[in-house]
């Protein structure tokens, strides 16, 4: 009956939602000015883009664990969610710059071109998520979703750059490298075997 | 080998973010003027300030340049003297350099 309930979209969508009501909830009591939501906007979209790029790997390491498939099934639910906070992110960006020409003036700084990028990529990944667009471009689709991965290494820079350092956004995208590389030397050894 | 790499990846997820502190500043509590203070010296000097705070032990002020860059600028408690303006991450300015 609950497994029923929990397992339906919506449920997980809500999941999803959580910390951006959280994060709204502190700009519209004032707590939280657009600069302080630029942080856990951008933070999460991050997590939520390189949990989703996890599911591949994790699945291959777990050999399909069920549990495994169950978020496979609400990747793009993930996808979108990144997305989304991402979208917010440059939207308290721009309330926080005031003026276009403060945003333009910004674009060249590769802190900032690097974050444009990385959002523009995930637009056509957004927007190709529903079951129609799947069918719609057949093979082409998994091919197009590929952009995720110039998105997070976009991503990355834009965190490391506008930080300054290394760590924090060594430390999120760490398991992620690391499940990549297993991904990497997996495909290298089994390579011959096809040949 | 695929449990060592789980439990890694599993370890890693779990590691909480780390403070980033660009300026360390070590100045006694008695010894740091008021924050208000270094706020007013740089509306003085053209700047626009959003917001301040104490990060790594020194001043951090949010805000404006006099020519119009966003930056997060680094000051001594103490003395005020300037110690690190950066734009986006883009350093302007650092002490000794």
């Amino acid at each position: 009956m609950l497994s029923e309930y929990l397992n339906r979209p919506l449920f997980f969508w809500f999941v999803l939602t959580l910390p951006g009501v959280a994060m709204l909830y502190s700009y519209a009591t004032g707590v939280s000015d657009a600069m302080d939501m630029l942080h856990p906007t951008g933070e999460t979209s991050a997590r939520l883009l390189i949990i989703a790029l996890m599911i591949t790997p994790l699945l291959q390491l777990t050999r399909g664990a069920k549990w495994m498939r169950w978020l496979q099934d609400r990747r793009r639910y993930i996808g979108v969610a990144a997305f989304l906070y991402g979208l917010a992110h440059l939207v308290f960006y721009v309330i926080d710059m005031g003026t276009l020409q403060a945003i333009a003036s910004e674009i060249p700084l590769p802190g900032i071109w690097t974050g444009w990028i990385a959002l523009l990529l995930m637009v056509p990944l957004a927007m190709t998520s529903t079951d129609a667009a799947m069918r719609a471009l057949k093979r082409g689709w998994k091919r197009l979703q590929r952009l995720a991965y110039p998105a997070v290494v976009l991503t990355l820079a834009h965190w490391i750059i506008i930080h300054n350092g290394l760590t924090a956004a060594l430390v999120h995208v760490l398991p992620l490298a690391l499940l990549e590389l297993y991904r990497l030397i997996r495909f290298l050894r089994k390579a011959p075997q096809h040949a | 080998m695929r449990k060592i790499i789980l439990a890694t990846t599993l370890a890693l997820i779990a590691t909480p973010a780390f403070a980033t502190g660009k300026v360390k500043c070590d100045v006694a509590e008695a010894d740091m003027k008021p924050r208000a203070e270094l706020e007013a010296q740089l509306v003085g000097d053209g700047w626009k300030v959003k917001k301040s705070k104490v990060d790594g032990g020194c001043y951090e002020v949010y805000g404006t340049l006099p020519t119009g860059e966003n930056v997060e600028a680094y000051f001594d408690p103490a003395t005020f003297e300037k110690l690190y303006v950066a734009q986006r991450g883009k350093v302007l300015f650092k002490k000794g350099e």
